[in-house]
């Protein structure tokens, strides 16, 4: 393992040298040597134990039970009961299917709109790039608590400027109440998730893109092949990894990107209209404290969504092309 | 590429400018409105008739700003320094060496992705509530010394090291201590510092951890206080929007100054 450069000066002496020195060593350094790794790794396993697979465990344990979370009240072990009525509980089935809208609503602005606006682009200038970048991105870094409230001033059904304005420029005729109108607030809480995202989504195709190599464009326009050809069956099956990426990371992340928004914005309402699974988990825990509920909720979401995980790293092994 | 090229770019600036203005409009909102006097706060007009600063004023008094921003500054730069030093070491250990059980390690790190906040939050609150912690700033830090995020994205860049350097200093006889922070560390100081941007910001914009352990707004971050100012008035925009400003104004500054590293790690980590 060890290499060493003496000996290339004086064979004989190095030799014997590093020797004694790996005799006196070994004794005490080397079980340490071997240890060293561990404890380089010590605080960060030790961090993430406690923090995220501690809870986790305790999770599954508690979703066996009832419980109210005060400290003097009792554990309850009801076995399996919390899972067998999980789809009758209150809200659930509401909940399960705005989480599908979340999913769906957000992807035609965190995988189409970025993946099209980053083909379209493509062109640009560096410099006028560079600027653009900025732009766009800048909603990224905001926190979700400041977004929510500036939407929540932009979007005010009296005051906001976008009713003033389309009520200036006689678009609508009652000013769109986006947080209580039953149809609206999904939609709402959709769109300014997607706002948060659209810039970092189309920075991260506009990166594929740049990393394709040129000479397959470049062949095909040889050959005659059309901007719309070259995108279809070209620029697409390229992208698929990167597609891939971000509709698993959408699919997977939609409803916890969404809880800020909602949980600042609406509470889940108006009539449980923008509720979804994470904060149905939210509720059961911190405002019914329905222990039991919400960890065999939590259990099965878990495993759902790491299935779907599994899925997408299959298919993106399977599917994907790669630019070799 | 030189079709490419001769292709009207109109299209593409119309494209990117409204991106741009979808993307930029609300925070300019944001600022516009907190620098209105009272009686302008609901003018359309996109430049304020003259500047004013008593919607800070009032935002600072209404709640426990000052206290706020103290306790966000604490949470960010400690947990920033903790997860990067933890993030290091453990970094430095997948990198340099192979040993039994690592590929699990690695693995437990990575699986970590999976596990959304509200599947640990009851037992994490729990623990908390025992210990004592809530609503004090052990509760906002201690949690979040390690990150797993920060672990595989450093190792990203640690594995790129050449271990040559790090022979050559095994031979001038450095201890791998020694080696982590002469050799090792120096050269990757751009990407560890990039991590920590990462990391600061990410912290600082927190929502879920000082929601679930904190219950007072002046013992708690800026942006929980900026949920309670919100819910507490609804018509206070002006110093509502004073409070929001303040509670992006570091990330904003850091971000004019750092633009192209905070995109890039942005862009290289991911998001999360």
């Amino acid at each position: 393992m060890q290499r060493d450069t003496r000996l290339t000066l004086n064979p004989a002496a190095a030799t014997r040298s590093a020797a004694v020195l790996a005799k006196t060593r070994s004794s005490s350094l080397t079980w340490l040597n071997r240890l060293e790794p561990y404890l380089y790794l010590l605080p960060a396993v030790i961090a993430v134990g406690i923090w995220i697979y501690r809870p986790l465990l305790q999770t599954i344990e508690l979703s066996f039970y009832q419980w109210n979370m005060l400290p003097t009240a009792p554990r309850t072990f009801v076995g399996w009961q919390n899972y067998a009525q999980l789809f009758a509980l209150p809200e659930m089935s509401r909940a399960l299917l705005n989480t599908a809208v979340y999913m769906l609503g957000i992807l035609p602005l965190s995988v189409v709109l970025p993946m099209v606006v980053a083909i379209l682009t493509q062109d640009i200038g560096k410099r006028a790039r560079t600027l653009y970048r900025m732009l766009i991105f800048l909603p990224v870094i905001i926190a979700p608590v400041v977004v929510a409230v500036v939407w929540r001033w932009i979007l005010h059904p009296t005051n906001g400027i976008l009713n003033n304005t389309l009520e200036a420029l006689s678009l609508i005729e009652e000013p769109l109440r986006f947080f209580t109108d039953e149809r609206l607030a999904i939609w709402a809480i959709i769109f300014i998730t997607g706002w948060k995202l659209i810039g970092f989504s189309t920075l991260i195709f506009s990166a594929a893109l740049t990393n394709i190599n040129r000479e397959y464009i470049e062949a095909a326009q040889i050959d005659g092949a059309s901007r719309w050809q070259i995108t279809r069956f070209l620029l697409i099956p390229l992208l698929s990894p990167t597609i891939l990426f971000m509709t698993m990371l959408t699919l997977l992340l939609a409803s916890q990107w969404s809880f800020a928004y909602i949980n600042v914005l609406t509470q889940g309402g108006p009539l449980n209209a923008t509720t979804n699974i994470y904060f149905l988990l939210w509720n059961y825990g911190f405002r019914s404290f329905a222990v039991g509920w919400s960890s065999a909720a939590a259990t099965v979401f878990f495993l759902g969504f790491s299935i779907i995980a599994l899925l997408f790293i299959r298919l993106s092994s399977r599917f994907a092309f790669y630019d070799n | 590429m030189t079709t490419t090229a001769r292709r009207p770019q109109y299209l593409s600036h119309a494209l990117l400018l409204t991106l741009s203005f979808l993307a930029i409009f609300p925070i300019y909102w944001m600022i516009i409105t907190s620098v209105r006097p009272e009686r302008e706060i609901y003018s359309p007009a996109p430049i304020p008739g003259e500047v004013s600063f008593e919607n800070y004023e009032r935002a600072w008094n209404a709640i426990p700003m000052a206290r706020m921003l103290g306790n966000t500054i604490a949470t960010a730069v400690s947990q920033t320094i903790f997860q990067l030093t933890t993030s290091v070491l453990a970094a430095y250990a997948f990198a340099r060496w192979r040993f039994p059980g690592r590929n699990i390690l690695y693995a437990l790190f990575a699986l970590t992705w999976l596990v959304p906040f509200q599947a640990i939050m009851i037992p994490n609150y729990v623990l908390l509530t025992q210990l004592g912690w809530r609503d004090t700033l052990f509760a906002l830090i201690v949690p979040n010394i390690g990150s797993a995020f920060a672990v595989l994205l450093l190792f990203q860049s640690f594995k790129a090291f050449p271990l040559e350097l790090i022979d050559a200093a095994r031979i001038d006889g450095a201890g791998s201590w020694g080696i982590l922070w002469r050799v090792v560390f120096p050269n990757l100081r751009a990407s560890i510092a990039s991590l920590g941007v990462l990391l600061f910001i990410s912290s600082w914009n927190d929502y879920f951890w000082p929601l679930l352990v904190t219950s007072r707004p002046e013992n708690s971050t800026v942006q929980i206080g900026l949920q309670a100012f919100m819910s507490s008035d609804m018509n206070l925009w002006g110093p509502l929007m004073a409070a929001a400003t303040l509670a992006s104004l570091p990330i904003l500054v850091m971000y004019l100054l750092l633009q192209r590293q905070v995109i890039d790690s942005f862009v290289k980590s991911g998001l999360r």
